[in-house]
Parts: structure tokens; sequence; C-alpha cells
């Protein structure tokens, strides 16, 4: 693993669980920066548990991780909040405010960390509803929408911001091909002109193959291989090849 | 490291510098508030120092232009580099200055609010007696054929609905009766009267106040509980999945509560009874010197078989009224969470207004033409 403390993400020697339930075992993996990260592996082998302690939605038994060089384990909230202004979520089901409109949802964290006026907010929540292909939509409420729609309006509301990080969980789940072949593209748009950081969790193989720079591939909690994917397809792990294969 | 612009005036050219982020966009927003008119029409912006632009300066860089151009002038973008120039055309949001602005629907007239207030209260009222027909149909059904339901549902609602309620509606009974036997006491001795306590507080508990206090307090524990849990079932689409499966909400939900309420809301209403009188006994022992021999017989020599009934035909009405209630709010949700608090709050109010009037009019059924103490 890099030994450069300033990287994006940093998690060395992770071990957390639900319970007694040990769910990550000495997780160690890092995202470089202006790059994208992705985890993969099976259903239930703790990718997403991986994710919410990166973001430190569930604390780690033991281990360390780094945001943006800074240690964020034991970090008090308002010093953890200021961290989190940076790093952008887009959850698994989406996780919108059911009770206002897909505008408004964007228009959140414009409102609430930044002095920008209503009339430019309303003009930016447009332009990245616009991005995600919703811009016809931004008056409808999430339960006016379709599974893939509500994602694409989340992944607008974690991007409002540009932040420099950028963690996504299962992004092309529920999308037909051509929608999640244009997210796949506008993630990597994200990654070029905004020099944004995305760590990704998937289990998509096409999506993998289009825009990860670098994979982390994770089995029953632990990192078994980390590396490009070309370097994957060397390395002569069974189980990730058996991924690959019929992905 | 904080990032930082500016932006200067140069004949017919607004010169920025520095990074046009979300962080410099306020303080450039006022640096460009108002533009020096301009001479030969056009006007460039001109990014040879720029290093960075986010979406937040792309944004403002196309309001600024729109603001310029609705004055009549040219405004171009010039020097932008590579670079920045494919994030200006990325993240563009001049397409939108084209379109019409999003506009809430337009406000309706008096007789347009009325007939939609009327269509609503229609709408509602019909899917409430939908409901309370799937639901009567439903309960008589699984009377002879249990399939539907979950087993040992019916046992655990009577214990989440009746046992669990006990202690409260306990306490709060013998509160009230003690409080009514020490306020009435106060005047009834006045006219040597006192023993007349434990006939007012028999005929009030029973008639009265015991199926009041029970149905008040389930309507606030169990209503709002019901209403709770149907509603999250409505968002998390739990109630679609019974019906792939064949099972119907309503029969699969509803229904055991209606069994469990049913049964244990006229034992608690009359627990209720009981312990108001057993209240009021204690004043008349402490505070009446009315032992508890004489105060029985008085009670007993006041309750006719009909205040019993009345207070137990009362109870089962309301029991009906609450969980029905709870239902049809819980299955009205449609959204997420903030839609299931209201609808709580909502099935509440409503429970205990319904009760009061249904207690209201039952009362006038029963007693309405015949002397108040028969």
């Amino acid at each position: 693993m890099s030994q450069n403390k300033n990287l994006p993400v940093i998690a060395t020697d992770l071990t957390a669980g639900f319970g007694g339930t040990r769910v990550l075992d000495s997780v160690s993996m890092d995202a470089a920066e202006h790059s994208i990260t992705m985890i993969l592996g099976a259903s239930g082998c703790g990718k997403t548990t991986l994710l919410k302690n990166l973001i430190r939605l569930l604390d780690p038994w033991s281990g360390s991780i780094r945001i943006f060089g800074q240690e964020i384990t034991g970090m008090d909230e308002p010093e953890f909040n200021g961290i989190l202004r940076g790093i952008g979520v887009l959850f698994q089901n989406g996780a919108l405010l059911n009770s206002i409109s897909i505008a408004e949802n964007v228009a959140i964290p414009l409102e609430q960390h930044t002095e920008l006026p209503r009339e430019l907010i309303s003009r930016l929540a447009r332009v990245k509803l616009g991005l995600v292909g919703l811009e016809n939509a931004s008056s409808r409420f999430p339960s006016e929408l379709s599974g893939g729609m509500r994602k694409r309006a989340a992944l607008a509301r974690a991007i409002a911001l540009d932040p420099p990080l950028l963690f996504c969980d299962e992004p092309s789940s529920g999308l037909d091909p051509v929608t999640a072949s244009g997210l796949d593209h506008l993630l990597l748009e994200m990654r070029d002109k905004l020099g944004m950081t995305l760590v990704i969790v998937s289990h998509t193989v096409s999506s993998i193959q289009r825009i990860a720079d670098r994979i982390v591939f994770m089995d029953a909690g632990k990192v078994l291989f980390r590396g490009t994917i070309r370097e994957a397809r060397s390395a002569g792990i069974e189980k990730m090849e058996e991924f690959f294969k019929n992905g | 490291m904080r990032p930082e612009a500016s932006v200067s005036r140069r004949q017919n050219r607004l010169v920025f510098r520095g990074q046009i982020v979300i962080a410099t966009v306020p303080f450039l927003l006022s640096e460009t508030e108002v533009i020096e008119p301009v001479r030969g029409g056009a006007l460039t912006l001109d990014l040879a120092g720029v290093d960075h632009v986010d979406t937040a300066g792309v944004a403002f860089l196309d309001a600024l232009r729109s603001r310029i151009e609705k004055n009549g002038l040219e405004c171009r973008i010039e020097n932008a580099g590579e670079r920045n120039a494919r994030t200006l055309e990325v993240f563009s949001s001049r397409k939108f200055d084209s379109q019409a602005p999003v506009r809430p629907p337009g406000r309706e007239n008096i007789f347009e609010k009325l007939g939609g207030r009327a269509m609503r209260i229609f709408g509602n009222l019909h899917q409430f007696f939908l409901l309370l027909a799937d639901t009567f149909y439903y309960a008589i059904i699984g009377l002879f054929n249990r399939r539907g339901m979950r087993k040992g549902d019916f046992i655990n609602q009577s214990i989440l609905i009746g046992m669990n309620s006990l202690p409260i509606v306990g306490l709060i009974s013998f509160l009230i009766g003690f409080i009514l036997a020490l306020q009435s006491a106060a005047q009834l001795r006045q006219f040597g009267a006192a023993i007349f306590v434990a006939d007012l507080i028999a005929i009030a508990m029973t008639r009265e106040m015991g199926p009041l206090i029970t149905a008040i307090v389930l309507a606030g524990r169990s209503g709002s509980a019901i209403t709770a849990e149907i509603a999250t079932m409505m968002v998390t689409e739990e109630t679609d999945a019974l019906r792939s499966m064949a099972l119907n909400p309503v029969r699969y939900v509803v229904v055991p509560k209606v069994y469990a309420i049913t049964m244990t809301m006229p034992m608690l209403t009359i627990l209720s009874m009981l312990i108001g009188i057993f209240g009021a006994m204690v004043i008349g022992l402490v505070y009446l010197d009315i032992g508890m021999e004489p105060f029985y017989r008085e009670v007993v020599n006041a309750l006719i078989l009909k205040d019993i009934l009345t207070g137990f035909i009362k109870s089962v009405v309301f029991a009906w009224l609450i969980v029905m209630i709870g239902a049809y709010y819980g299955f009205q949700v449609r959204t997420g969470a903030e839609e299931v608090g209201r609808a709580t709050t909502a099935s509440v109010v409503a429970s205990i207004f319904w009760v009061i009037l249904a207690d209201s009019l039952l009362g006038l059924a029963f007693y309405l033409g015949q002397p108040v103490f028969v």
C-alpha cells in the first residue's frame, strides 16, 4: 500500500462488524487522488460495511482511517463535519428526503453549506439534475420517480457541492444498460473535469471494466487483491477470476 | 489552502484570475453586481488567468452572461484553456435560460377550492367504507377460515393492545375516580348527602368515564401504533409484498387487531369502571368516613344492568372506531417518514374526536327521554 499519508482515503488494518459478528477482518485499502477506486466482491463480503466505516456511519473495532490525510477514528463530531463537507455519498437506495422535490433535495447541501444566492442555487440544482438526465423532473417528488431515476437524483445531490471525494454504493444497480453506461461516463467526467476522487462499491463487471483505475477485491471480509484490472487478470486469484467470468 | 479569485475591468473585458469555484463565487458575484456601460456592444469574459472552474463557477459565469445579454449586449468567453472550456461545455446551464422556469400550479378560485375539498371528502369516505367493508368481510371469514392471517397474531395483538395497556388505564381510572369523588364530596357534604358520592361515581364510571378513559388511552397508545405500523409497511412496500404473495393486507394486518381490540377493550373498560369506583371508595373511607361496606351497598343499589350494558356497548363501538381509523390513516400513507408522523398524529386526533362524538350520540340514544338517574 502507498506510503503517502496525504492520499484522500487510507484504511489500515480495519476490523469491524455488528454485535459480535466480525464483517471486516484487517482490511487495508487506499484511493489515489483524481482516480476511481472500485471495491468489488460477492454479496455479503463486507463492501458496504467498509464504505460505511469510511464515512463513519459505523465505527470500526480497530484500525485506522485517514481521509484527506486526517485520522477520522475518534475525531470529534464538529471536526468530522468539516471533513464531511468535502465528501459526497450516493447511497444504495438513494436515501432522498421524500417530503420535498428532487430539486429541493439537491439544493439542501448548497443551502446549508454555501453562501450562494437562491437564484444560483436553483440554477446549480438544475444543472446537477441535467447532468443525470432529470432536468425535466426537477419539481417531482421521489415517490413519483422510478428506482433508477431516484438513484440518479441521489447522485445529483451527492455531487451538489463538487466534493473532492465521492463515495458511491452500487451506483449502477437497478439501472438499464444505457443509463448505467451514461452514469459511468458522468463519473469519468467528474474525475477528469472536476478532479474528483471516487470510491465506488460495485459488482457490475461492465461498469468496473469501463471506469475503474484501481480495484479492491474482497471476499468474506478480507481484501484478496488491490491493483489495476490488468494486474488482476494475471494475479491468479481463483475467486476473482470467477467473479469477472460470471459477473 | 483557501481558494482565491479576483476580477478586474479592462475596457470591454472582465479579466478573471485564480479559481472560480463554490468558495469564491459569492465574492465574484458581489464584484460583478454592477457592470459599467460597455462601448461597442460586446463584453468579453477573459479566463486566461483562471486555474480552475467548478460547477458553481460555471453556473456563475452562465448567469453573468445571461444578465449581460438581457441588456442587449453580446457576451463571450475567451482564453478559457482546453480543460476549463470543456468544463464550461459539460456543466453548462445555458440551456435552462431559454426554458420557461418551473412555475407552481395557478391559484384556484373559490369554487375550485370548494369542489376540490368536497371531492377529497367523498374520496376519503369512499376509501374508509371500502376498508370497513373489507375488514368486516375478512373478520367474518376469518372466524371460519384462519388462512391469510399470521399464526399467533391474535394473542400477540391482545397482549400489545390489551394487557400492556392495563397499567396506564388502571392508574388513570383510579385517579379520575379519586378526583371526581373528592370534588363532588365537597359539594354533597354541605347537604348531608355525602353517601350519594357512591351513586354518582358508580353511574359516571359505568356509563361514561370508564369507556371514555379506556378509549382515549387506547386511541393514543394503540391507535397511533396501528397507524405507524401500517404506514411504515406502506412506505417500505411490505403491503405490496403481501399482495404479491396473494395475501390481503387488510386480512393479514388489520383483522387480528380487530379481534384483539374487540376482546380486550370491554375487559379493560370493566376494569376501568371497577378501579375508578375503588378510587372513589378510598375518598369515602379517608375523607367522608363512609366504610367500604355501606359504600359497596350504595354502589350496587345505584347501578342497574342497563348501565353496565351501556358501557359495554360503548366500549365495543369505540374499539372498532380506534382500529378502523388507525388502519385507514395508515393505508393512506404513500411517501416517506414525514407522512408517517403526520398520519399518526391525524389518526390519534380523529380517533379521540370520533370517540367523543360517538359517546355523545350513544348517550343520547340510550337515555334520551328518560330521567337521568334511572
